[in-house]
């Protein structure tokens, strides 16, 4: 259930996360999605560690799977994450892509 | 204060399309209470192990709920943590009774999955885990896959060793009447069958199931109660970004560790466990975190027939079929691993009876690792 209140409040947790470089430390390819992600699948999931230790989990994107590997590097990057509900807020998050 | 399973009971597990909670409930509740002789007047309050009752049946408030279906109009909770739900239940009826609350309670674990659509199951899943993971759009087969393929690479394991975890849990399956899957697999249909989450595939997952079990607990031994000498909780981060190791799950090895502690004893005293394999890769885990094989090496042991009934020369590893074989309504499946425990001790376990089974560890975890339920128990 999207709430366009806890979209709102996620905001500033997407800022302080943009811009960000890492690597894949592990990864996985969802083929079989939840309901919200219906349209994306196959997609990655992967587990990335930031420069300067945080850990964080996102889709990946832009990606060919010669990334699937560890120590790909990415950045983070704003996305969105699913489908809007009726209420129509659009719920933006953090991906990551890979840099080239 | 000592506390005994005094009985137990479990529904056959699967896709029960004509059997509603209400009456999976009963079926387990009192054939639990006659296993024990006990009548339900004596029961003094209910627990339920439940987790996805609210988001997928629309039905909250389970406590009261199953107390009126079962007439027992007594103190009755709903326990929740996630896939650990019914472990949970259990450990808080354990309490109950060593606080001086109760002397006879009865826990009810069960689940109600196959009703509906399998995105919708998964999207419910993902409320075991964190924001951040739903958000990525991960579902439970890619959060073990994410541990798997970290394993892998640390330990060496194969695709084909988490197979052989399907292989063993299936062929215990068979001698389960209550199982979910009575067929045999090899480790090349495991390989063939289709991917769901890379490297896991649709055989290295426990299915969606329905089911429940029950068991009554109380404060007096009889001739047939199992004793319960341990009943540990521990926790852990919800999402495996803030996790320290992604080799094991650290709540599984501290709620082990304690439960090992209280009831003086040590992983080779074990003869049979049920662990919480929702995944191949989790029994790995799960048998290397509470000390069965040392780490790294758990995967080529079950390989080998180390845990395998008939085969192995220490503990067997889920006769009943595990949450692989046996099926895994998430709610009852911390209660069913109690129950057959219970029926293994007592030497009631038919073609799937672990030989001198004195001593049982059941082992339930909620999330990726982030609740974990140990219980040891002793005839």
């Amino acid at each position: 259930m999207q709430s366009p209140v806890k979209i709102w409040r996620n905001q500033k947790n997407i800022a302080q996360l943009l811009g960000k470089t890492g690597m894949i430390i592990s990864w996985t390819l969802v083929r079989v999605p939840p309901g919200d992600f219906m349209d994306q699948a196959p997609y990655p999931v992967v587990l990335v560690e930031l420069e300067g230790g945080k850990r964080i989990e996102a889709q990946l994107v832009d990606w060919n799977s010669a990334h699937l590997v560890f120590g790909t590097k990415v950045k983070t990057v704003v996305r969105r994450v699913m489908h809007p509900d009726p209420d129509g807020v659009i719920p933006y998050g953090i991906k990551v892509k890979p840099v080239s | 204060m000592k506390t005994f399973v005094a009985g137990v009971a479990t529904t056959k597990f699967g896709e029960l399309w004509s059997a509603s909670p209400r009456g999976l409930a009963r079926l387990a509740v009192f054939g639990a209470l006659k296993d024990a002789d006990i009548d339900s007047k004596d029961v003094q309050a209910l627990f339920v192990g439940n987790m996805l009752s609210g988001m997928l049946g629309g039905q909250e408030h389970l406590g009261a709920f199953f107390a009126e279906e079962l007439g027992l109009s007594v103190p009755a909770f709903k326990i929740e943590g996630a896939c650990a739900s019914g472990g949970l239940a259990i450990h808080n009826a354990v309490n109950s009774l060593m606080s001086g609350q109760y002397e006879t309670v009865v826990v009810l674990g069960i689940e109600k999955m196959t009703d509906h659509k399998p995105e919708d199951v998964a999207t419910a899943l993902m409320g075991a885990g964190s924001e951040e993971e739903r958000l990525a759009g991960a579902t439970f087969p890619g959060l073990y896959a994410i541990l798997a393929r970290v394993h892998m690479r640390e330990f060496g394991t194969t695709e084909e060793d988490m197979a052989a975890v399907a292989v063993k849990n299936h062929y215990h399956a068979t001698l389960n009447p209550n199982a979910q899957f009575h067929t045999a697999v090899t480790v090349d249909q495991v390989m063939r069958s289709s991917k769901v989450a890379d490297p896991l595939k649709l055989l290295d997952c426990s299915p969606i199931s329905d089911g429940a079990a029950a068991v009554v607990l109380s404060t007096k031994r009889t001739k047939r109660s199992v004793e319960v000498i341990a009943s540990v909780v521990a926790t852990d981060t919800l999402g495996l970004a803030q996790r320290k190791s992604l080799t094991e799950l650290s709540a599984t090895q501290k709620a082990s560790e304690k439960a090992y502690t209280l009831a003086g004893m040590d992983a080779k005293d074990i003869d049979v466990a049920e662990v919480h394999d929702c995944f191949t890769i989790a029994e790995i885990l799960a048998t290397e975190d509470l000390g069965f094989f040392p780490k790294g090496k758990a995967a080529s042991a079950i390989q080998r027939g180390s845990a395998t009934i008939g085969k192995a020369k220490r503990v067997v590893v889920n006769p009943s079929g595990g949450l692989k074989g046996c099926g895994h309504p998430v709610g009852a499946t911390g209660v069913k691993q109690i129950a057959e425990l219970v029926e293994q001790l007592r030497g009631n376990a038919g073609a799937r009876q672990v030989k001198k089974a004195r001593v049982g560890l059941a082992h339930n975890v909620g999330g990726s690792g982030a609740t974990a339920v140990v219980h040891i128990l002793e005839i």
